[in-house]
């Protein structure tokens, strides 16, 4: 029966043919492939509209540096709108760009170097307890130990204020002046307060990366080593270090690069002794009008945030060739304490306390009393949260329960923060399935970058840039300064990166197939959209979407110079109260974020069954 | 039951990813009504990726597509038909169910889809898994089933909105040894059945000679060979396809060396031969003497390496070494002297270009009776 079959005996594969058939038949095609499978026009529409987000600001606020602005036409002796070296000059040589800029960078610098390494002394004490010890209670540390990075970024610094306060600056002192304790300067505010708060709110951070890769690398790499007869020292020197240099590096880059962009610490522990950092210079050259040097100095915290992420990729590549994570990298492989236990489990609560219990207890404290330092029955009130009538508090005669304050911050918090977070998470999720979808294609890989962009750029620079760019009517979109759009966009733009990078890797580790199999069944796009990739993604969805929302709820340092008196936040609500010094409403502020921030994280991941400090530990 | 399954013809199939080599080359391929083909080939040789071009889930750069009447993909006619809308079946390597959905709801999506009414779907949806035998596991999710299960029920899925034509990437690659046999014989069972046009991805030669009507033989994107799985095996077109078909593979000889110009000399050939073949089980020990019409050698035992059911032994002549496999046990030891015989109808021919040799008649005695 086969025999009619004979085999086509094919003949070695000719040179090449041209293409036989016609460009434009191809793109008649290609057209008709693309009307049927939306992925492109999305993934080009993606594009555009990013690049437009974060390219355009950030053009924007380059230009403005070198074209005289309304005012300073007379002090640069060019006209306005002409190209000038003016704000380049006075930011870089003139009498003031010591003020400027020279002392905010070295500030700067101080203060980052010193965090880091804050930061990772304790933050590698911390991993390496938690992933190479039999430390006690090694699950409730990792869950404790996290906590710190949940709470807003300068509780630290109302906490130390409350502690360390003397009479310099206006308003109560603090505990330990009310006792009679004189704290000098140096102690109270400027480089040592701030290095000592940033270090105890990004601690957990270099703990999570660190602990992380300590956990991946293959024992047996270690292993191998002891058996050739090397010491535990001599292993811990040449190969547990070498290899762990990678995420000590990119941890110590991160947080050097958080430095840049971080603002309510160094306003609140800085400004009473003019211990300026680039952020806090920049925010006053916002607050002050003068856009042409705004503009250089967001184009300086630019150009080095980029610097320091490049660096970053650039070093994580290099050594990515010899970083071997082995099947059996997870093999727990504990180094027994013996008699250091009981002092490694005490220095590990220690620091819980040191960077959440007693700055929470603190504030919780300074928000019931009257006077600091005072234990008497008749100090201790609930006025600063429930009082009708503050006297002698102008702005806010009230406690902060009353009023429409707080809750119009809380609400606009709420809906902005919240737009924000969705925007981002559906975001985050569609550019993961271009990404999955087009693979192979050009679109793929440019949509892959764009996304990553803004996490270049400090995001109190592209608080700038925004504001830069959309402060006057450009084109068809409005002037949107004042407005809530500015501030969704903005959050959104800034978190984009976390979002889409989560969605990739759910859409990368789902793949294409279940959509497919849709197809195949002969669901259409909204449907497939709908049935499939959707409810398969839920969980991914939900996290994206919620993780923006507690870090933007948190967030200061891009809203600060975006708020107007009509959209006020929570966090702009308490930094207010700050500059009013109504010490006692402030904190009361921020233990409503702080709380808010945490309950909600909580709940996430008890709801999704994820967890920050899952693998560690445990 | 499928009396209306269409042909697959693909007419200058191309398709490239921007650089490198091309995917597949100016593919022209017919897929006759209620075949059953393998596309066999090494892991790169474009197999799945035609099968996806059929499917509609890989664009084509060049060439036509047309299942039956219907063009599906024409570039020259900027013709695409696309999947959801192509009435294809696809079950996929790793099965691809749905983890959102029980058993149930994923059989019954593409009825959904359809607006088939719920008395009418639930008799349909029982039926597929009755099919399939996985009944049982109707409210379960894919999560809680093993392997072989999930891709019953992926069949299933298949099934259940009655395409006209299967298609099948590699369904059997991720099962156990034995349920893959099991498996086999389930799907050639389906096939005889319900005659569908089934298109089926392997890189498994096994699994495309025990359940093919034809074998397609790809390698770098280029069709090397089609034909019934039979005459693959016994008239391979060049010699790729004779060494992948074939376990062990086919004993290519260069006719450089001594043995090789003693059996070209032996078969005194008509045109111009670069490599003789011969299978390791047309490969005979004598221990009588030599029978006529054979071309006979003497060689050094290798190795002897028993399987079982029959013994395959490695031996060498000169510095060639031959493979053969004996139904009778084989009791040489390593270094002692074999006499081989290989009957003249069993030695292939191939020529510079690998490609057999017009004149060879090989296996015409034995196989083609």
């Amino acid at each position: 029966m086969t025999r009619t079959l004979r085999g086509t005996e094919v003949d070695p594969p000719p040179e090449k043919p041209p293409a036989r058939t016609g460009r434009g038949a191809r793109l008649r095609y290609r057209l008709g492939v693309a009307r049927r499978e939306p992925t492109l026009f999305l993934g080009i529409g993606l594009v555009l509209v990013l690049l437009y987000l974060v390219i355009a600001p950030l053009v924007s606020i380059i230009s403005d540096g070198f074209a005289v602005h309304f005012g300073d036409d007379f002090k640069a002796g060019q006209p306005v709108g002409a190209l000038t070296g003016y704000y380049l000059w006075r930011v870089f040589r003139s009498p003031v760009s010591t003020e400027l800029f020279w002392q905010p960078l070295v500030n700067t610098l101080i203060v980052a170097v010193g965090v880091t390494a804050v930061a990772l002394v304790l933050g590698g004490f911390a991993a390496f307890l938690l992933t190479r010890t039999d430390v006690k209670g090694r699950k409730a540390l990792a869950n404790a130990l996290v906590v710190p990075y949940m709470l807003p970024s300068w509780t630290f610094a109302l906490a130390w204020l409350a502690l360390f306060k003397n009479g310099r600056s206006g308003g109560q002192v603090g505990l330990l002046q009310a006792w009679g304790v004189n704290t000098p300067d140096w102690l109270a505010y400027g480089a040592v307060p701030i290095v000592i708060c940033l270090g105890l709110h990004y601690f957990p951070f270099v703990l999570l990366l660190f602990g992380n890769a300590l956990r991946r690398l293959d024992a047996q790499l270690e292993d191998s080593a002891r058996i050739l007869g090397a010491s535990r020292g001599t292993v811990l020197r040449r190969i547990t270090l070498p290899l762990m240099l990678p995420s000590l590096s990119s941890s110590t880059l991160l947080v050097f690069g958080r430095i840049l962009g971080t603002f309510g610490t160094p306003y609140i522990l800085g400004l009473p002794v003019d211990f300026n950092l680039l952020s806090t210079s920049l925010f006053s050259a916002v607050r002050s009008g003068q856009q042409g040097v705004t503009a250089v100095l967001a184009t300086v915290i630019v150009m080095i945030g980029v610097a320091m992420v490049l660096f970053d990729a650039r070093l994580v590549r290099q050594t990515r060739r010899f970083v071997t994570v082995g099947a059996k990298g997870a093999m727990e492989r504990t180094i027994a304490l013996g008699r250091w236990a009981g002092l490694a489990a005490t220095g590990a609560w220690t620091l819980f306390a040191l960077s959440v219990v007693v700055p929470v207890a603190t504030l919780a404290l300074t928000t019931v009393t009257i006077t600091p330092g005072v234990f008497s029955a008749d100090n201790f009130t609930l006025a600063f949260w429930t009082a009708e009538h503050l006297p002698g508090a102008p702005g806010f005669p009230h406690g902060v329960l009353r009023g429409t304050e707080l809750w119009s911050a809380a609400w606009n918090s709420v809906r902005i923060v919240g737009m924000a977070a969705l925007i981002c998470g559906l975001a985050g999720l569609l550019i993961g399935y271009v990404v999955v979808r087009a693979d192979r294609s050009p679109i793929a890989k440019v949509l892959r970058q764009v996304s990553f962009l803004p996490y270049l750029v400090p995001g109190i620079a592209f608080a700038a840039a925004f504001l830069s760019l959309f402060a006057v009517q450009r084109g068809p979109i409005p002037a949107l300064y004042g407005s809530i759009a500015l501030l969704v966009v903005t959050l959104a733009v800034t978190h984009l990166p976390y979002s889409s990078r989560s969605g990739i890797s759910a859409m990368t580790q789902l793949g294409r197939e279940p959509e497919e199999a849709a197809q195949m069944a002969g669901a259409r796009w909204l449907t497939r959209i709908r049935r499939v990739v959707v409810p398969i993604q839920r969980g991914p969805l939900i996290t994206g979407i919620v993780l923006p929302f507690v870090s933007g709820i948190k967030e200061l340092s891009i809203v600060i110079m975006l708020t107007t008196g009509g959209t006020q936040l929570l966090t702009t609500l308490s930094i207010n109260l700050v500059d009013y010094a109504y010490a006692q409403m402030a904190n009361a502020v921020i233990l409503i974020i702080a709380v808010l921030s945490f309950t909600i994280t909580y709940l996430t991941q008890r709801l999704t069954r994820t967890s920050l400090a899952s693998g560690l530990g445990g | 039951m499928a009396s209306t399954a269409p042909t697959i013809s693909l007419k200058g199939v191309t398709k490239s990813y921007g650089t490198g080599p091309l995917a597949v080359d100016n593919l022209d391929l017919v897929m006759p009504a209620r075949s059953f083909t393998c596309l066999l080939g090494p892991s790169g040789c474009g197999k799945t990726t035609t099968l996806r071009m059929i499917a509609g889930l890989e664009n084509l750069t060049d060439g036509t597509i047309t299942i039956g009447d219907r063009i599906v993909d024409s570039v020259p006619d900027g013709v695409f038909v696309p999947p959801e809308k192509r009435g294809m079946g696809l079950v996929f390597q790793n099965y691809a169910l749905w983890p959102h959905l029980t058993v149930r709801a994923n059989v019954e999506f593409g009825l959904r889809i359809r607006k088939v009414a719920a008395a009418e779907r639930r008799k349909v949806v029982d039926d597929a898994l009755a099919t399939m035998q996985i009944g049982w596991a109707a409210d379960r999710y894919p999560s809680q089933l093993s392997g072989g299960q999930q891709q019953r029920v992926s069949l299933a899925r298949m099934l259940a909105v009655k395409p006209e034509v299967l298609l099948l990437d590699e369904p059997l690659s991720n099962l156990d040894a034995r349920l893959r046999l099991e498996m086999r014989a389930e799907l050639k069972r389906l096939h005889e059945e319900t005659g569908h046009t089934v298109v089926f991805v392997t890189h498994d030669q096994l699994e495309a000679m025990t359940m093919a009507t034809h074998v397609a033989v790809m390698k770098d994107g280029v069709l090397q060979q089609l034909a019934a799985p039979l005459e693959v095996y016994h008239r391979p077109a060049n010699t790729f396809v004779a060494e992948f078909v074939g376990s062990p593979p086919m004993n290519l000889i260069d006719t450089t060396t001594a043995i090789g110009a003693q059996a070209c000399a032996y078969l005194r050939p008509a045109g111009d031969v670069a490599t003789v073949g011969v299978r390791p089980e047309h490969v005979r020990v004598v221990t009588g003497p030599a029978p006529d019409d054979a071309f006979t050698f003497d060689a050094t035992v290798k190795a002897v390496l028993p399987t079982g059911s029959s013994w395959t032994v490695s031996v060498l002549t000169g510095d060639t070494e031959i493979y053969l496999v004996s139904t009778e046990p084989v009791a040489a030891r390593g270094g002692e002297t074999l006499r081989c015989a290989v009957a003249a109808g069993s030695l292939h021919t191939f020529g510079k270009d690998g490609a057999r040799l017009a004149g060879d008649n090989a296996m015409e005695t034995e196989w083609a009776r």
